[in-house]
């Protein structure tokens, strides 16, 4: 009995004290990340949900604690509740126009392999604009009165479909989707080009010689290898949708009279032409919880349908 | 080692004292070349009379300056001098106790004050304290108008609603629109809006609303009958297509007059210039009249809407030389700097310009004709409800709402911020 326990001891040290410089060394090396993210993460985060419970104008120290009010009519507030209507109408719109088209343009890239270099770089071209220039330039393409897009429908005989593009209440907001989409398509194109190189040749020819048609290997091998890349498009656009910001207040501001409203651009509005800081911030706050809300609701469900395939 | 390290930060330390004690710091929004050189001519004479103040000029451009002073006070970093359109928003400067009350320096300084047109105080008084000092032009909203195309078709500067309306009518059948609108930035249209409640009601209706005095309410029937001849104006067609989503600032509004497709503007007598240096040839065929008159309307169709002084400068609270501050003021608002924006077609409120454009005699003219000069209702009221106005006015102009909803709206908020 004795004898184990003075074998073992010293051993037992040994592990104990290894493990524990290896967690000092980890702390160690972990430190400066933690404390940039405490203090340009955390800090800013909680101090915006501290400042969405007071009634402030942003200047000197007239800040008025008001508990829950702004919380109470920001459930209450059409506005608000139009922009996060419009937020997930861009984030469906989003999801079913750009990854399906990202996804196409991706595999039709890879089976042309090294040809399709040229077309690469074109289909890139968007993703590398500014969007305050994509703005300006659809701004213009889409002028009902010089724009070129109602200049070509009028030629052609087809007044009818000539429309107040980024005028009408009605028709604003699509608008603007097509050119949210137009800039990010590229984007998912690159993801699911970079997936795509990663999948073996081996598959491919192993299916192939089974007698595998196209539609089924893409269906049966392409799609379950990219299942990965699918969901992170996925929740990068469900993210990226709900925070959307600077197409829609380069090419709208939000108007016509709310009719392209979403989140941010309320946001903007509120904190810096109205002067409502703690609105603002309980507007951002609500956002953040949304954000997170959804992608957590969409990492669960593509986790499921995971393993179901 | 470590007395020298105390030493020397404590030098440094005085050394930034000493140099916050004699610095001044100017923000402005004139980034044009020639009404910047104006600024900093006035700062050169300033330095050279005071050698032992510095001063630091930024310019800065008129959309990113409004977010940027606002950061800037509330981040504690104030400007020394900086200016604004006066009005709400800079009375939630003053509120919070952010803003220099000048008023004993203009009395002891009574010849500098006299020079000025007394109106042109009126943004930037509250409560009989003065909070800034009016420097660069007069605008005010009036109708341009092609004349060559009024011409062409025989027609004359409407001198009613009615006439108007006609006039709308007419061009309609030549298939040009009455009027050029670009109210994506939203204070175009509510011009239109802030005029038709002047003629109808006088301007008293919306100056009691905005301080609740004498029963004042936006849920004043004026407003609803300004609300809805405006849509009277859109139904009969007057706006050309995408009014309500084209940008003011890109020029598309004067896009339409330059082809002809629309024949006025209503917009700040400060798009003259702005005609005449971007498209000189076009600016001969440019003239303008006065908002019409409404039939058995209160206002007093000679009544203006728009600014006497345009950009007001103030010095912030946390200056800590304000002596030497409203000394580079008068400085920025002295003959030289006046003549100097004269030249630049530009009409500073001072009495007495001397004037030879007769454009700006014209301008000149109107305003001192004028028994009212309404600020902007968008920079009158206080930022919130002028959001609001902004939004509900739009609103009104694509007929996504309706005259009585957008008063009452008004009300509500006004109601909930003077509580």
């Amino acid at each position: 009995m004795s004898l184990v326990t003075e074998r073992i001891r010293p051993q037992a040290t040994l592990i104990q004290q290894t493990r524990r410089s290896n967690a000092l060394v980890a702390a160690v090396f972990l430190l400066p990340a933690v404390l940039l993210l405490l203090l340009f993460l955390l800090y800013p985060l909680l101090a915006n949900f501290r400042l969405s419970f007071v009634e402030w104008n942003g200047l000197g120290n007239t800040a008025k604690f008001v508990g829950l009010q702004n919380w109470v009519q920001l459930v209450h507030d059409p506005v608000f509740l139009r922009a996060i209507l419009n937020n997930l109408t861009l984030a469906a719109l989003s999801i079913l126009i750009q990854l399906p088209l990202g996804l196409t343009l991706a595999f039709m890239l890879d089976k042309a392999g090294r040809g399709s270099v040229v077309l690469k770089v074109l289909y890139f071209l968007p993703l590398l604009m500014s969007s305050v220039a994509i703005g300006t330039i659809f701004k213009n393409l889409y002028d009902p009165n010089f724009g070129p897009l109602n200049a070509v429908l009028r030629a052609a005989h087809l007044d009818g479909l000539a429309r107040d593009w980024l005028g009408d209440p009605a028709l604003a907001m699509a608008s603007v989707i097509l050119v949210v989409c137009w800039q990010n398509i590229p984007f998912y194109m690159l993801l699911f080009l970079a997936g795509l190189s990663g999948m073996p040749a081996e598959l491919r020819e192993a299916a192939t010689l089974d007698g595998a048609s196209e539609s089924v290997i893409f269906r049966r091998i392409t799609i379950p290898f990219l299942q990965g890349t699918i969901r992170t498009a996925l929740v990068l656009s469900l993210i990226g949708s709900l925070r959307y910001f600077d197409l829609i207040f380069v090419m709208t501001g939000g108007g016509p009279s709310g009719s392209s409203e979403v989140m941010a651009t309320y946001m903007y509005r509120t904190v810096f032409s109205g002067f409502n800081i703690g609105y603002g911030a309980a507007i951002s706050s609500a956002m953040f919880v949304i954000v997170i809300i959804a992608s957590a609701l969409t990492l669960r469900a593509t986790r499921r349908f995971e393993t179901e395939v | 080692m470590k007395y020298t390290a105390l030493l020397t930060s404590m030098l440094l330390s005085a050394s930034s004292l000493a140099q916050a004690q004699s610095t001044l710091t100017l923000w402005h929004i004139q980034t044009q070349p020639g009404a910047k050189k104006i600024i900093q001519d006035a700062v050169d004479r300033f330095t050279k009379a005071n050698p032992s103040v510095k001063v630091e000029v930024t310019p800065i451009a008129n959309d990113t300056y409004k977010t940027k002073l606002k950061i800037a006070v509330g981040a504690n970093d104030a400007p020394c001098i900086f200016t604004s359109w006066g009005g709400g928003p800079l009375y939630e400067y003053i509120k919070s106790n952010q803003v220099l009350d000048l008023t004993s320096y203009l009395k002891k300084d009574a010849a500098f004050k006299n020079r000025f047109v007394p109106a042109s105080f009126s943004a930037v008084t509250f409560g009989n304290k003065v909070y800034g000092i009016p420097s660069e032009n007069t605008s005010v909203a009036v109708v341009l108008y092609n004349k060559a195309l009024f011409k062409q078709y025989n027609q004359t500067p409407p001198k009613t609603w009615d006439d108007l309306l006609k006039l709308v009518a007419f061009f309609k059948t030549k298939n040009v629109s009455a009027f050029s609108l670009a109210n994506k930035p939203r204070w175009p249209g509510s011009m239109f809006y802030g005029y038709l409640v002047d003629r109808i009601g006088g301007p008293q209706v919306f100056s009691d609303a905005v301080t609740r005095e004498n029963g004042g309410s936006f849920a004043n029937p004026v407003f609803v009958k300004a609300g809805s001849m405006l849509q009277d104006l859109v139904k009969a067609g007057a706006f050309a297509q995408g009014y309500n989503g084209l940008d003011y600032d890109s020029g598309a509004s004067r896009q339409l007059l330059y082809s002809g497709r629309a024949a006025m503007e209503l917009m700040g007598t400060w798009e003259i210039s702005t005609i005449a240096s971007e498209n000189p040839a076009f600016a001969k065929n440019i003239d303008f009249f006065p908002f019409p008159a409404v039939a058995g309307g209160k206002g007093n169709p000679n009544n203006v809407l728009g600014t006497v002084g345009d950009n007001f400068f103030s010095v912030s609270k946390s200056c800590k030389n304000p002596d030497a501050a409203y000394k580079l003021l008068t400085y920025l608002t002295d003959e030289q700097s006046v003549q100097g924006r004269v030249a630049d077609n530009r009409l500073p409120p001072m009495k007495n310009l001397k004037l030879t454009d007769p454009v700006l005699i014209k301008i000149a003219n109107t305003v001192a004709r004028a028994p009212s000069v309404q600020l902007w209702y968008d920079q009158d009221l206080s930022p919130q409800l002028g959001q609001l106005h902004l939004d509900t006015s739009q609103a009104l102009l694509g007929l996504s709402t309706t005259p009585q909803a957008a008063a009452d709206q008004m009300e509500t908020l006004a109601k909930k911020l003077a509580k």
